[in-house]
């Protein structure tokens, strides 16, 4: 196999111009008019405005044939770096130059419509990939049998169980067939069972087709195992690119790796207060970056309370990478005068499959909700430890909840 | 295998490319099914209602005109409001659709790569199977007053092509504006409700020409429409709709000049839209 770069990367940077945004509520018609007026103030005035470089001068060079794995803390601009490769959004600096044709799945399922039967869906999303109508069809049983689902073909798929919709929006971008894929971790989230058909699906086409894959993921065994280089990025720099093993081992050395404890930003607008820290613990108090599949674990959220607030109210939501909200829990009604205070949310009883949850903090008051935060706070359940040496679990992948349901049996008559 | 190179720079816009668009027809089509499809799903009377609204609209404005242009038998009138009416909905369909098409379709081209310029072509299709359906409207209502066409019929499918031209150069000029001032969903609507009455729709341009001043003219005569709905009367009536040649040609020079306007404007911030939607 030639050892020609497939793509080459040189000096790529991405600038995005924040707007402070010093708006009131505008759900309200006072909110609607207050913003209205100063919208027109503002076009005679400059607004205020941020940069941000979301990728400083970032270079390399990809073989056809390589695995590269995109790693980097969240944040550090891998989806940015994905983004500009799949020509989704162009870089401000740099060019790339790639040869061949490309695919990138950002998202499973891109443009499908829930009122379109999955037959439609099919052609309709596989066309959005970049598929022509000739591939489609001649694809197209073997889409089908992928998904398994035949017997709803001609339903729409509104009416799909989540999981019969992940499986056919996956099933057509698994049967893709560019020289260069770019997945972002989108693919390999969900339950181990569909993360295992991914990755297997894309091992077979890395390997034995011989295409150049891009992989974004924070799982790095999964990287490990699928990626031959890998590229890591900290704060939209370029901290290394190599050998897989190599970069794997900088990142986790780094201590980058995965979080215990979690700023929040501070809300542009503080009314009665914010929570700014979150940490992950063992019910002792011991910080886990990673909690073991079945353990108890526990969030202290500290937050800060700068006038005296009436009804106190925090929520706390574990949130599955499907974006399926797996429960919320909410603290009693309190009044609190102004101060620094800790919060405790303890899970001892609701144990978890292995995989990446996102957590959403909500403070409210009487008066209204004052502070919302989704998307900055992860926990990370993995298999670490022997999993078979703890009684409560029987097998990781038999569902998202491992909790048993109490079982009887006995002999009638 | 296909060996091109792509090379990807900071340019915030691209070129049209029309191998592109080929490569992607197959989504230009299955876009516009998906519009087609989606819009008359769970409606009873599905696409009967591609019949009613430009029906209800002859019928109002064809008595409209009856009344003030005496002129001409009631027939006639009838004949040459639903003719006209039928294409301003064409130009004010594709002007409409164009201008929210990108808008609209943002959670496509924020995740996967395709030219952008597929989707506002894949909404002329729908707009179009739309018109062909209205047009039954006219053909039913030739039939009813027993008008006789011309050789000049076969002119009709290039006035059909210059509305398209156009709804597509105005509304990509909106589409892209739109991507970043969300005005243009207010704006579009008082623009097509303005233009409605500046253009030979309920009456003809000799009916609009007679009534203004002599300085007004030629800017009545720069609105792209007019070369287009005479145009179409023209090859359905036969007789001298086109006033003043010179008007016309002007009227389609401006037509072609919007197209250019507004494909240049478009690709010129066309990869950038990401960051401003």
């Amino acid at each position: 196999m030639s050892s020609h770069p497939i793509i080459k990367a040189d000096g790529l940077s991405k600038k995005y111009i924040l707007n402070k945004n010093t708006s009131v509520q505008s759900d309200t018609l006072y909110g609607n008019v207050i913003n209205g007026v100063r919208g027109l103030r503002n076009l005679t005035r400059k607004t205020q405005t941020e940069e941000f470089m979301a990728l400083q001068d970032i270079s390399f060079e990809v073989n056809r044939g390589d695995r590269v794995g995109v790693i980097g803390r969240n944040g550090a601009g891998k989806s940015t770096l994905l983004k500009i490769l799949s020509r989704i959004t162009p870089p401000t600096s740099g060019r790339i130059e790639y040869i061949g044709r490309m695919a990138s799945l950002l998202e499973v399922g891109t443009g499908f419509h829930g009122d379109l039967s999955g037959r439609e869906n099919i052609y309709l999303n596989g066309s959005i990939l970049g598929m022509s109508k000739h591939e489609i069809d001649k694809k197209f049983d073997e889409i089908v049998a992928f998904s398994e689902v035949e017997k709803f073909l001609d339903t729409p798929v509104k009416r799909y169980s989540s999981g019969m919709y992940v499986r056919l929006a996956f099933a057509v971008a698994a049967h893709l067939e560019p020289e260069i894929l770019i997945v972002d971790e989108v693919l390999a989230v969900g339950d181990a069972a569909f993360q295992k058909k991914c990755l297997g699906k894309m091992n077979d086409v890395s390997k034995s087709e011989g295409r150049t894959i891009l992989f974004v993921s924070h799982n790095m065994q999964a990287i490990q195992k699928l990626c031959n280089k890998g590229l890591y990025l900290n704060k939209g720099k370029m901290h290394s690119f190599g050998e897989i093993n190599d970069i794997v081992g900088h990142y986790l050395q780094s201590g980058e790796a995965s979080q215990s404890e979690f700023k929040l930003p501070v809300p542009e607008e503080i009314t009665y207060g914010y929570a700014h820290t979150v940490f992950i613990e063992d019910m002792s108090g011991n910080s886990l970056t990673e909690i073991p599949v079945g353990d108890d674990w526990r969030a202290r959220v500290l937050f800060k309370i700068i006038k005296p607030t009436n009804h106190f109210i925090m929520g706390f939501g574990i949130v599955s990478s499907f974006e399926q909200p797996i429960r919320t829990s909410w603290s009693a009604p309190e009044d609190l005068a102004a101060g620094d205070y800790e919060i405790i949310f303890k899970n001892d009883d609701l144990m978890l499959t292995t995989g990446v949850y996102t957590v959403v903090i909500g403070l409210s008051s009487e008066q209204r909700a004052f502070q919302y935060v989704d998307n900055v706070v992860s926990i990370s359940i993995s298999d670490a430890g022997d999993t078979s040496q703890n009684k409560r679990i029987v097998n990781t992948q038999s569902g998202l909840i491992l909790n048993p349901m109490s079982v009887s049996l006995k002999k009638l008559n | 295998m296909n060996k091109d190179k792509v090379i990807i720079d900071s340019h915030a816009g691209s070129f049209f490319s029309f191998k592109e668009i080929v490569r992607y027809k197959s989504l230009l089509n299955n876009l516009a099914r998906r519009d087609f499809l989606v819009r008359y799903k769970q409606a009873f009377a599905g696409i009967v209602w591609a019949l009613i609204k430009p029906l209800i609209n002859v019928l109002i404005f064809g008595y409209i005109a009856s009344k003030i242009n005496s002129g001409e038998s009631t027939a006639l009138n009838f004949l040459y409001v639903a003719s006209a009416m039928l294409l301003w909905q064409l130009f004010t369909n594709i002007f409409n659709e164009v201008s929210n098409s990108i808008v609209g379709n943002a959670n496509l081209f924020s995740k996967v790569y395709f030219p952008k310029i597929i989707i506002p072509l894949s909404t002329i299709l729908v707009c179009l199977v739309d018109f062909f359906i209205s047009l039954i409207i006219l053909i039913v209502l030739f039939i009813i007053v027993g008008q006789p066409v011309h050789w000049q019929l076969v002119l009709a499918p290039l006035f059909i092509l210059l509305t398209v031209i156009n709804g597509f150069g105005i509304g990509l000029y909106f589409a892209t504006i739109n991507v970043k001032f969300r005005d243009v969903k207010f704006i579009v609507p008082v623009i097509i409700q303005f233009g409605m009455y500046v253009s030979p729709v309920i009456f003809s341009t000799g009916f609009y020409l007679k009534r203004l001043p002599e300085w007004l003219h030629w800017l009545y005569c720069l609105n792209p429409m007019v070369g287009a709905i005479d145009g179409f009367k023209y090859s359905l009536f036969g007789d001298s709709i086109i006033y003043n040649p010179g008007y016309f040609i002007g009227s389609v020079c401006v037509s072609f000049l919007f197209l250019f306007v507004g494909v240049n404007y478009f690709f010129k911030f066309e990869r950038s839209f990401v960051d401003y939607i």
